[in-house]
């Protein structure tokens, strides 16, 4: 047990005297009736609706004057107006915002990671109004405001958002003003404009998932964090195997039933998807940065070639090529959606798409545009605002809904939580 | 498409054995660095031969290659000498008499499709348990002679068209195993379960009378013939008197009757008469054999292909006397396409996992044959089970236990180990060389290693063909300190305590090392009998013979792999205009697979601009793909279905869509609760926003940086530990002394609150009512139905002032004494349920 003094007693004694479970018995029975599973308080009044709304949005308790607004609005029959309200509060986006992507921008869904150009892109484009589709092929990074004079934003590091978020939290500047939209290519010269995929292009995706491997990784947790699929959930093992790389062993163990019933159900798919990425690198020090905190997203463009596959390709997608010599050899970033010919077709694709494509961006607006993602995008808030997931009919058809009004606001973001918070502000 | 390079890929498939010879010729015989041969000169009975010399020099390789080996009565000179049976090429009175005699029924070329071959793997005179291993073993006989000869070899494979079969109606044998437990699985486990199965004293696989009831129907599969009962291997093996338990015919009938009663119960799969389809063919008896030959082999002295497919011995068939037979124990099973899978999963007891282990004695041919050269090299294909194994896991080891060995191949994760006793190593051959840990060399997958040792280079090993560059920093040795009385085994030590678990399908030892491109070349060659299945398609595409052509051999026990199609009409003249071929499918007795349809997209224009009859047709496609296998190779019938060719065209009907099941209502009693915790950064913010206090305090900051991690990162409310309880504390606390302690902010918050004073005075009744209206109006704010009221607030703060300020009898009653307990008072506020739940 530590021995830090807390207002002249030691924690012991803090814990003894001051813990609110033990001296404050209507907070503690309170604490205890939720922590056992009491589904609900009853929400009645305005007041509670109010506060409910700004917390969910926010992550904080509303001003005195905030909290007047918002009941008028509810008063008046609009609480609608009183999320919007809450949704102006700065804590929305450094708060609320920023830990909903948080996870989404590493392998190991940390939270606990500092702003990147991942997560400031995320945080703008909702800030901003943008047509959220935008998030999987917008030529789109947000950076901080050039007057506030921070460190540039630099490929091999992340010391500018590193800079934005102590500046944030010294109260000098806000998150929702100090952030400025920027064309990407622009901002990362390595990539052109058709290169560019909104987040999945932004250094710390790269980062994270560019890093060795295969570039599966970029697809696989865009697929979770976007359509809120993993590949278990749309695998089928009767999709055609034919873009399925070499690397791929079709015996695993010296077992082919392994890859005929488990592995070739998700390959089938991802393969042919996860070629959009076939141009891409994370390029580190291996040997004096093993962890690659100071690599750059490359890009081969038209008129670079990989010296080990003698095309644009990048060498990773030719690695372990004896595991099944006789698989795909990658060509090019040519990708194709064969989920769009499978038996669960339930994800919604746009007929207006054609499915196929050449690169990152075309292939994040396949993601983007297919019901699922709206859906996803949806449900999360739901989650985020609810605490819960749709249980009933009643939650499925207000999911329904709110993915109407969602597209309806031109996919806003923040219609979404709107819709959320005044469902779920009780009765 | 690039139809340049795809024709140059076609020339390389078509004429593959010729060009793979030639090229061998290239770098066996024809390189000035290559090394004298070291010919077998062990013989049987060649010691005492007195007629004429060898002609010769080609007679003369067949005297001390060939002929020495089979002259023995034991062997073919037993009816094949000079006064018995003709062809007298086993012969002992005139060796030139002997050569004539032999050389119709040999192909110096190809010696595996020598007619000799052909006629000892039916079991012609065959001197061991079995007819494959002899067959090999008299193959290794006439490569042997031919040497140079085969070097010189360009012949290619000869396409001829197979005999036709119409597709018909099969039965789909059930994947579930209940049909069989009923019907032949009682037989199985009552008569064959001494022998065939894990438990057994002396296991023998194939396990088809496993007590696991799964276990025995995967290995019984390609035993019964569902089409033609009486064509069943376990009735054929009954007839053939193998084991019965009382007359043989009775037990064969008995089989019998019980495979009909188990086809009668499988229903027909009746073929989709509207499919566009080829004619139907069956790997074995319609295959042309694809790979005969072209691996180098000069200076082998041990080789184990593991044909045989079942017993208890895995032959060596190198040709090379004395013959270094394996004994199979343990946990072992064998494989389709050739090999031996080793396991440690059926039999607890470590001494019992699978092995194969040769006698000391003959394992001595080892240490003969290479202390003479000084010099070896180990080739294996193998697919270790995982990547975890370690100690090293022996692969191959020539060796005495755990601490000593001559060499050993194994295993530790991801690396490959090689271990070599030599003037430069220990008796244990170490410090071993293993692949670099970075690498990853090792692959759970088929991989083909070679360990090459030499006095200049020490230990090399290869992967897939390719050098490892893993240096060998102990350096060639003199290997004279082996010792002759360790055993060569595979899949574990010698001792039987460092298993290897994985599939073994060929461990060829050599006396010389293998150069990198005759590594590069064995690679390339694969392993395993590969098939050429020449599909015929003429009905649909109005040309004479016309085929579309597979690569087809067994994968694995599961699964055959079917490679790189192509087009081809046997008739020279014949040339393909404007054939459209779409949507190429794999069907296997009467249906199409379901799984691994890799040709599916497939769409090709089979055309004069790109086909070409003397370059081998037209690529369809360069991928391969794998299918699993249902009856067995011996029974399973191949057939592919089109969407498009030629004149024929099926309609596929689209796919089902799949409508998504609407969730059932989660219960009431089992929904997620609609409140929950504030998590970490909002627990910041929100006392941040209550307080006034800046997150970027000192004090406040450094606490948060400390207990951030041990905050809630998830609202779900069930998921709140005691943990969070004393995060949320020591922050609220330090949140309401910065609070407190800025006397800015406390005017602000406890506006008209006495701090000068003591608590005698300031938290007074008056004060302490003062005190907790501030708090409510601070923390909770307004009136709400589930928070407490400013009157229970009034007394809980009340009660709690008491205790601190009664239990404290030798504090001080002044202005510090005060502070603390407002910010005490303030802290059990902040950090209770009010603000950390919402």
């Amino acid at each position: 047990m530590p021995t830090q003094k807390y207002l002249d007693l030691t924690i012991v004694e803090v814990l003894d005297k001051f813990n609110p479970m033990k001296k404050l018995s209507w907070l503690t029975s309170l604490t205890i009736l939720f922590a056992f599973g009491y589904a609900s308080l009853a929400v009645g009044s305005s007041v509670d609706q109010a506060k409910r709304i700004h917390d969910r949005i926010a992550g904080v308790p509303p001003s005195a004057t905030v909290l007047s607004d918002m009941i008028t609005f509810i008063d008046n029959n609009n609480p609608q107006a009183a999320a919007s309200l809450a949704i102006e509060n700065e804590n929305f986006y450094l708060v609320t915002l920023k830990n909903m992507v948080a996870p989404m921008t590493n392998v190991d869904q940390d939270v606990f990671v500092p702003l990147d150009d991942y997560s400031a892109t995320f945080i703008g484009i909702v800030l901003n109004d943008i047509d959220f589709r935008q998030v999987l092929s917008g030529n789109i990074i947000f950076v901080g405001d050039p007057s506030l004079n921070l460190t540039p934003y630099a490929p091999d590091n992340n010391l500018h958002y590193e800079a934005l978020e102590s500046a944030i939290n010294s109260n000098s500047v806000e998150l929702s003003t100090a952030l400025v939209q920027r064309s990407q290519s622009d901002v990362i010269p390595e990539l052109p404009a058709d290169a560019t995929a909104g987040v999945l292009t932004t250094r710390a995706a790269a980062k994270a998932f560019f890093y060795a491997g295969t570039n599966r990784a970029n697809f696989r947790f865009t697929l979770l964090n976007y359509l809120c699929k993993d590949l278990e959930q749309i695998m089928d093992v009767t999709l055609t195997p034919d873009r399925i790389r070499q690397d791929v062993s079709r015996s695993p163990g010296g077992d082919s039933s392994i890859f005929l019933n488990n592995c070739i159900g998700c390959h089938a798919g991802m393969d042919p998807m996860a070629q959009a990425f076939a141009y891409y690198e994370w390029d580190y020090d291996r040997d004096n940065d093993p962890m690659g905190e100071l690599g750059r997203l490359v890009y081969n463009s038209s008129s670079e070639m990989d010296a080990t596959t003698g095309t644009r390709v990048q060498a990773k997608y030719h690695i372990n090529s004896s595991n099944f010599p006789y698989g795909y050899v990658t060509p090019d970033d040519s990708w194709e959606n064969y989920w769009r010919a499978s038996n669960d077709q339930t994800l919604g694709w746009d007929a207006a798409l054609s499915g196929r494509g050449n690169g990152a961006k075309s292939m994040g607006q396949e993601l983007a545009h297919s019901e699922q993602f709206a859906q996803c995008q949806v449900e999360k808030v739901f989650q985020q605002v609810c605490f819960r997931p749709p249980s009933d009919s009643a939650d499925r058809s207000q999911i329904a809904s709110m993915i109407t009004n969602f597209k309806n606001a031109g996919y806003n973001l923040k219609q979404a939580f709107i819709d959320s918070s005044v469902y779920c502000m009780g009765d | 498409m690039n139809w340049d390079s795809t024709i140059g890929a076609m020339l390389f498939r078509f004429f593959l054995i010729g060009f793979i010879v030639t090229f061998i010729g290239a770098c066996g015989g024809g390189s000035g660095e290559s090394v004298e041969e070291n010919p077998n000169t062990e013989t049987l009975t060649a010691s005492s031969y007195s007629g004429p010399v060898a002609q010769t020099s080609d007679i003369e390789n067949f005297r001390i290659n060939f002929w020495s080996n089979v002259i023995a009565n034991n062997r073919c000179g037993q009816c094949h000498n000079e006064n018995d049976q003709a062809p007298k090429f086993a012969r002992t009175d005139d060796v030139n008499l002997a050569y004539n005699a032999v050389n119709p029924y040999v192909d110096l070329n190809s010696p595996s499709l020598s007619s000799i071959v052909e006629k000892v793997s039916g079991g012609h005179g065959c001197w061991l348990a079995s007819n494959t291993a002899c067959a090999d073993t008299i193959a290794a006989y006439i490569s042997a002679w031919a040497g140079e000869s085969v070097a010189g070899n360009t012949s290619s494979i000869t396409l001829v068209a197979p005999t036709s079969h119409d597709l018909v109606d099969t039965k789909d044998i059930p994947v579930d195993s209940s049909l069989f437990s009923t019907t032949v699985y009682p037989i199985l486990t009552n008569y064959c379960s001494d022998c065939h199965a894990e438990t057994a004293t002396i296991p023998q696989s194939p396990f088809f009378a496993s007590a696991d009831v799964d276990t025995a129907y995967s290995a019984a599969l390609s035993r019964m013939n569902v089409e033609v009962p009486e064509d069943s291997r376990f009735v054929v093996r009954l007839n053939s008197f193998h084991n019965c338990w009382g007359d043989c015919s009775s037990n064969a009938s008995e089989m019998q009757n019980a495979i009909q009663q188990f086809s009668d119960a499988i229903p027909v799969t009746t073929v989709d008469s509207n499919l566009v389809t080829s004619k139907a063919l069956n790997l074995l008896d319609d295959g042309i054999i694809a790979s005969s030959g072209g691996r180098y082999e000069a200076n082998m002295i041990a080789k184990y292909e593991f044909k045989q497919g079942s017993g208890s011995i895995a032959y060596d068939v190198s040709g090379v006397s004395p013959e270094l037979h394996l004994n199979l124990s343990g946990d072992y099973e064998w494989v389709g396409g050739w090999g031996i899978r080793f396991n440690s999963g059926a039999v607890e007891d470590e001494k019992g996992k699978g092995k194969a282990q040769g006698s000391t004695s003959a394992s001595k041919k080892l240490y003969d044959q290479i202390t003479a050269t000084g010099e070896y090299s180990i080739e294996a294909w193998v697919t270790p089970a995982n990547v975890t194994q370690e100690g090293p896991a022996r692969i191959v080891s020539y060796s005495g236990g755990v601490s000593e060995r001559n060499f050993t191949l194994g295993q530790v994760l991801y690396n490959y180990v090689a271990l070599n006793r030599s003037s430069q190593t220990s008796a244990n051959g170490e410090p071993a060389l293993s692949t670099n840990d970075d690498d990853e060399r090792l692959q759970a997958t088929l991989q083909h290693v070679v360990i090459n040792y030499d006095l200049e280079n020490g230990r090399r090993i290869y992967v897939n063909g390719e050098y490892t560059e893993d240096l060998d920093d102990a350096g060639g040795g003199s290997l004279s300190d082996w010792d002759s009385a360790f055993a060569l085994v595979l899949g574990n030590e010698a001792s039987g305590d460092r298993p290897w678990e994985g599939v073994i399908r060929l461990v060829v030892v050599h006396n010389r090392i293998l150069t990198d491109d005759q590594i590069q070349n064995n690679y390339d060659l694969r392993v395993g009998q590969k098939y050429y299945l020449l599909f015929n398609v003429s009905e649909w595409v109005d040309l004479a013979e016309a085929f579309v052509v597979f690569e087809v051999s067994e994968f694995d026990s599961s699964a055959y792999l079917f490679n790189a199609p192509f087009f081809i009409s046997l008739d020279p003249n014949a040339v393909p205009t404007g054939i459209r071929l779409r949507n190429m499918r794999i069907g296997i007795n009467g249906k199409e697979v379901d799984v691994g349809q890799a040709y599916a997209k497939t769409s090709v224009d089979l055309d004069a601009s790109s086909y070409s009859y003397s370059l081998g047709g037209q690529v369809v496609s360069t991928i391969g793909t794998v299918v699993a296998i249902e009856k067995g190779p011996a029974l399973d019938q191949f057939f592919l279905t089109f969407d498009e060719l030629g004149s024929g065209t099926y309609v596929r009907t689209s796919s089902t869509t799949v409508t998504p099941v609407t969730p059932a209502d989660v219960p009431d009693d089992e929904r997620a609760p609609t409140i929950g915790l504030r998590t970490f950064d909002e627990v910041n913010s929100t006392f941040s926003v209550i307080t006034g206090v800046d997150r970027q305090q000192s004090s406040v900051l450094s606490t948060f940086e400390t207990v951030k991690q041990q905050l809630p990162t998830k609202v779900d409310i069930e998921s709140f530990l005691s943990a969070h309880q004393m995060a949320v504390t020591q922050l609220s606390i330090e949140y309401c002394s910065a609070l407190v302690d800025d006397t800015s902010l406390r005017s602000t918050f406890f506006s008209g609150f006495d701090f000068n004073s003591g608590p005698s005075s300031s938290l007074d009744t008056a004060g302490r009512a003062q005190l907790a209206t501030h708090l409510f109006n601070g923390i909770i704010g307004v009136a709400q139905d589930d928070q407490p009221t400013e009157a229970e607030l009034t007394t809980e703060i009340s009660d709690l002032l008491n205790q601190l300020i009664n239990d404290c009898t030798s504090c001080s009653d002044n202005a510090a004494r005060t502070q603390i307990l407002v910010k005490a008072s303030c802290a059990a506020v902040l950090g209770s349920a009010v603000s950390f739940i919402h």
